[in-house]
């Protein structure tokens, strides 16, 4: 009983803390744009 | 510096690659260059070289040598702290690398800090240090690299959009997250009503299902619970009263069986919010992208004019840019060619021609010369005009036809989807159900608590939860298919008027035709002559004249000559010295005043009377006192118009032409694409009426233009389709776009919207099959959570692979 009880709660919190990163993203704009991403993957940045 | 012979491009004489092409020296910045030009070559294609217009290509080169006019600009700037910062749109990014070097190209440049550009929306961000450089700086900068920063500002109405579907996506998120992690409890007390469970740890599972479905309901499913509580105090029906009466009653029964030890419904309440706010943000996402390309179609620049002032002291008038809208009666502008006139007025100086095709139909440009008028939102072809404002405001002709399209978007009907037609009645007739069982199994004597609980759980099984999905997942490849092949789908209601459709009204010029004169024939009378020859020595005078006609002849041919003592007579023609002869080209006026014999044509006298009865231009040509060939000058059909026609035809649809030009040219236009159903000469308010009375005969209309004075009647017709070279209101009034100005597209979004109807009602159909089919269980008292979950995996399943099937819908090229 008690290692359901506490996996459940491990479950949980883990469950959490993406669900709060997930609320991050979005409210920082990462969804705004999801075409660019993927396109400045590529792009050298060495000469900065 | 040598110049490339092959791109005219400059380099140091040390790089030059040098080649020896029938026995002459040729010199290429580079061996790519010289290969082209040996290819070019070989395959006998020099006129390439004569035929390139290098100022054609790409953004007019004149833009970018202009000093850019900040003035717009500056009100979008920002301060925070010592830095300024912009938002601005950047015209002519079409890939990654545009995104890519506009990036670097200002983080190079002294001062800025922070620059990056949006990719999806070319929207840039740029930052910069005030003490180092300036927006002046920043613009030129961007000019040099070959695009066009434009002021850009987000409307209110957009704002809101993207706050919404931000919170939307917030919300499927977390009710997501919240279903998965409860699916994990729900499948643990599955397998302990097939295993058996201890009764704590059943109680346990169920308290923790029940805790996680609280803020999926109630922050997630908030939207649904406001509106339905709005609609219940109008005792409508919507799909939000479903949704809410489905997971509410499988949540209240829950929680009510948890104490009493029967089965919980918590997966069925969390689901049924998280498929229809899936279906919710897809719609909202598909919409936002379709209003944010709309806008890049839209024109982005300031609406301002040049308006000369008179100075006092020296006497001399001044120009100064203002806004149109603080132009008054009276005030004097100026109208560069290639320059929209900004309002109603007069002309006091100068003399051009107008287009005023897309206010009016009229497919030719109009002559003006002082004294005559001119409307606003036409557009001033070839000189320079100072006109006196007449009319502002709300008195002009291009706010006449706003008004137009204003009263016909009042009185559209809102046609109401399919999906809440039908929940409108399901919902009271499941009402009605729930209610009748509660009765009958009081009747035959059952206890209150057990009858009501039966009454709910038809409540519980009733929802369908693919409902949600049905109609978004179809639109959404819909619109993707749609805008794969070029068509922008600005509202996906459209799909069902399209699929409804009975006639289809084609505008003529702009849409049927190319709208814009081109040479349509050359007719020879002196015998001796060889076409192409004529053709280059008329292109070679013409190329000299400013004029629409002159354009026209000047594209169709190569003009090889030099051309000496050019003279223009203004609504008359041109005359010039070239390969030894005075050539005369000009309408029969020009011909008899300069005593050209006109009884050469001979028999052909016949044809030109034909070529003019058909509504199309004839001038002649003449020299040494003959005349020696007549040209045909036309606004011809596009390439695929005769096609798109037959397959619309074929389709079942009755197919017709409206326009604002003469009878003559309309019917001419219409019987070369196959149209026998013509209204000509119809102003704006017209073709809006027209549209209105079939449509008040129950037919659905599909209206396709592209001018300003097709507006109303897009706006009116059930389905507005918008050409994307139209204009600005024709695209906003319209309700899909053809961004590739191809008419073929026509049948191709008929079919697909037939096929996508289609899908939809079998998607509906099947959402609520596998729910109504386990009424019955509920009835009789023995429904069970898996036969929900069940239900409702069926239907998902179902309604996702039926709408992949739209993707399958060929064009007709294919």
């Amino acid at each position: 009983m008690w290692t359901i009880g506490f996996l459940i709660f491990l479950s949980i919190v883990l469950g959490i803390g993406a669900w709060l990163f997930f609320i991050w993203s979005v409210k920082s704009g990462q969804y705004d744009d999801i075409e660019g991403p993927k396109h400045r993957m590529l792009d050298d940045e060495d000469e900065k | 510096m040598p110049q490339c012979n092959h791109c005219l491009l400059e380099f140091p004489d040390r790089e030059a690659v040098h080649d020896t092409i029938d026995g002459q020296e040729r010199v290429f910045c580079c061996k790519g260059c010289s290969g082209i030009h040996r290819l070019i070559h070989q395959e006998g294609l020099d006129a390439f070289y004569e035929r390139r217009k290098w100022n054609e290509t790409g953004i007019a080169a004149f833009l970018f040598n202009k000093e850019p006019d900040i003035k717009p600009f500056a009100e979008h700037v920002t301060e925070s702290g010592d830095v300024r910062e912009i938002d601005l749109y950047v015209e002519g990014i079409r890939c990654a690398s545009c995104v890519w070097l506009n990036e670097k190209i200002l983080l190079k440049t002294e001062g800025v800090e922070y620059a990056r550009v949006n990719y999806a929306t070319h929207r840039a961000k740029i930052r910069w240090d005030p003490d180092r450089t300036g927006l002046p700086q920043i613009l030129k900068r961007i000019l040099s690299i070959g695009y066009i920063p434009k002021p850009f500002s987000e409307s209110e109405q957009l704002r809101v959009q993207q706050a919404e579907t931000r919170d939307l996506l917030v919300r499927l998120g977390t009710a997501g997250f919240l279903s998965s992690q409860l699916m994990i409890y729900s499948i643990a007390l599955y397998a302990g009503y097939f295993q058996g469970i201890d009764p704590g740890t059943k109680r346990l599972l169920e308290l923790i299902a029940m805790l996680l479905t609280v803020p999926v309901l109630f922050y997630s499913g908030m939207p649904f619970i406001r509106s339905t509580l709005n609609g219940f105090r109008h005792l409508r029906f919507t799909m939000d009263s479903l949704i809410i009466i489905g997971a509410g009653s499988a949540f209240i029964y829950s929680i009510y069986e948890i104490f009493s030890g029967g089965e919980v419904y918590f997966d069925t309440s969390a689901m049924i919010i998280t498929l229809i706010l899936l279906g919710r943000y897809i719609e909202a996402a598909a919409k936002g992208k379709a209003s944010e390309t709309v806008k890049r179609l839209l024109e982005l620049s300031p609406k301002t004019a040049v308006k000369l002032v008179r100075n006092q002291e020296t006497g001399v008038n001044e120009r100064e840019t203002v806004q149109i809208t603080s132009l008054s009666k009276g005030d004097l502008v100026e109208v560069k060619p290639g320059e929209k006139i900004p309002l109603d007025g007069t002309v006091i100086a100068g003399e051009s021609e107008s287009d005023e095709s897309l206010l009016t139909g009229e497919s030719r440009p109009i002559a003006k010369t002082p004294g005559t008028e001119v409307i606003g939102a036409s557009m001033n072809l070839y000189g320079t005009l100072t006109i006196e404002v007449t009319r502002t405001e709300k008195d002009t002709v291009l706010a006449g036809i706003i008004r137009a399209v204003e009263d016909a978007q009042a009185h559209k009907p809102r046609i109401q989807a399919l999906a809440d037609r039908v929940v409108g009645i399901f919902v009271p007739a499941i009402l009605l159900i729930a209610l009748v069982t509660i009765l009958s199994y009081l009747a035959r004597g059952s206890s209150l608590h057990q009858s009501l609980m039966t009454g709910v759980s038809v409540l519980v099984i009733a929802c369908p939860c693919s409902l949600g999905l049905a109609t978004p997942l179809a639109v959404l490849i819909f619109t993707t298919m749609a805008s794969s092949r070029g068509i922008l789908i600005r509202n996906g209601e459209v799909i069902e008027n399209t699929a409804r459709l009975g006639h289809i009204i084609f505008d003529k010029t702009g849409t049927i035709t190319r709208g814009k004169p081109l040479l349509k024939e050359v007719i020879i009378a002196d015998h001796s002559l060889a076409r192409d020859h004529l053709l280059s020595v008329a292109a070679s005078v013409e190329c000299m004249s400013e004029h629409s006609i002159g354009h026209a002849i000047c594209e169709a041919a190569i003009p090889a000559f030099p051309v000496t003592g050019f003279k223009a007579f203004p609504g008359k023609g041109v005359e010039g010295h070239a390969a030894g002869k005075q050539i005369l080209i000009g309408n029969r006026v020009l011909m008899q005043e300069k005593g050209i014999d006109m009884t050469a044509l001979g028999p052909l006298h016949g044809s030109v009377g034909d070529f003019e009865g058909q509504g199309d231009t004839v001038i002649f040509m003449g020299w040494d006192g003959a005349v020696r060939a007549f040209l045909v000058i036309s606004d011809i059909i596009r390439d695929e118009a005769p096609e798109a026609v037959d397959s619309a035809k074929a389709m079942n649809c009755t197919v017709a032409i409206v326009s604002g030009d003469t009878d003559i040219t309309t019917r001419s236009i219409a019987s070369q694409v196959g149209i026998t159903e013509t209204l000509s000469g119809t102003s704006p308010v017209g073709k809006r009426d027209y549209i209105a009375g079939i449509q008040r005969e129950k037919h659905g209309v599909m209206m396709v233009g592209d001018g300003i004075n097709d507006a109303p009647a897009i706006t009116e017709a059930s389905v507005g389709i918008a050409m994307g070279r139209g204009t600005e209101i024709a695209i906003e009034s319209a309700d899909a776009v053809l961004i590739r100005n191809d008419l073929r597209l026509i049948p191709y979004f008929i079919a697909l919207s037939r096929k996508t109807y289609t899908v939809i009602k079998q998607n509906i159909f099947w959402a609520f099959f596998y729910n109504i089919a386990a009424i019955p269980v509920a009835v009789s008292g023995v429904l069970h959570p898996i036969i929900a979950a069940g239900a409702m995996a069926a239907s998902s399943l179902f309604v996702v692979t039926n709408s992949l099937r739209i993707r399958k819908q060929r064009g007709n090229r294919e």
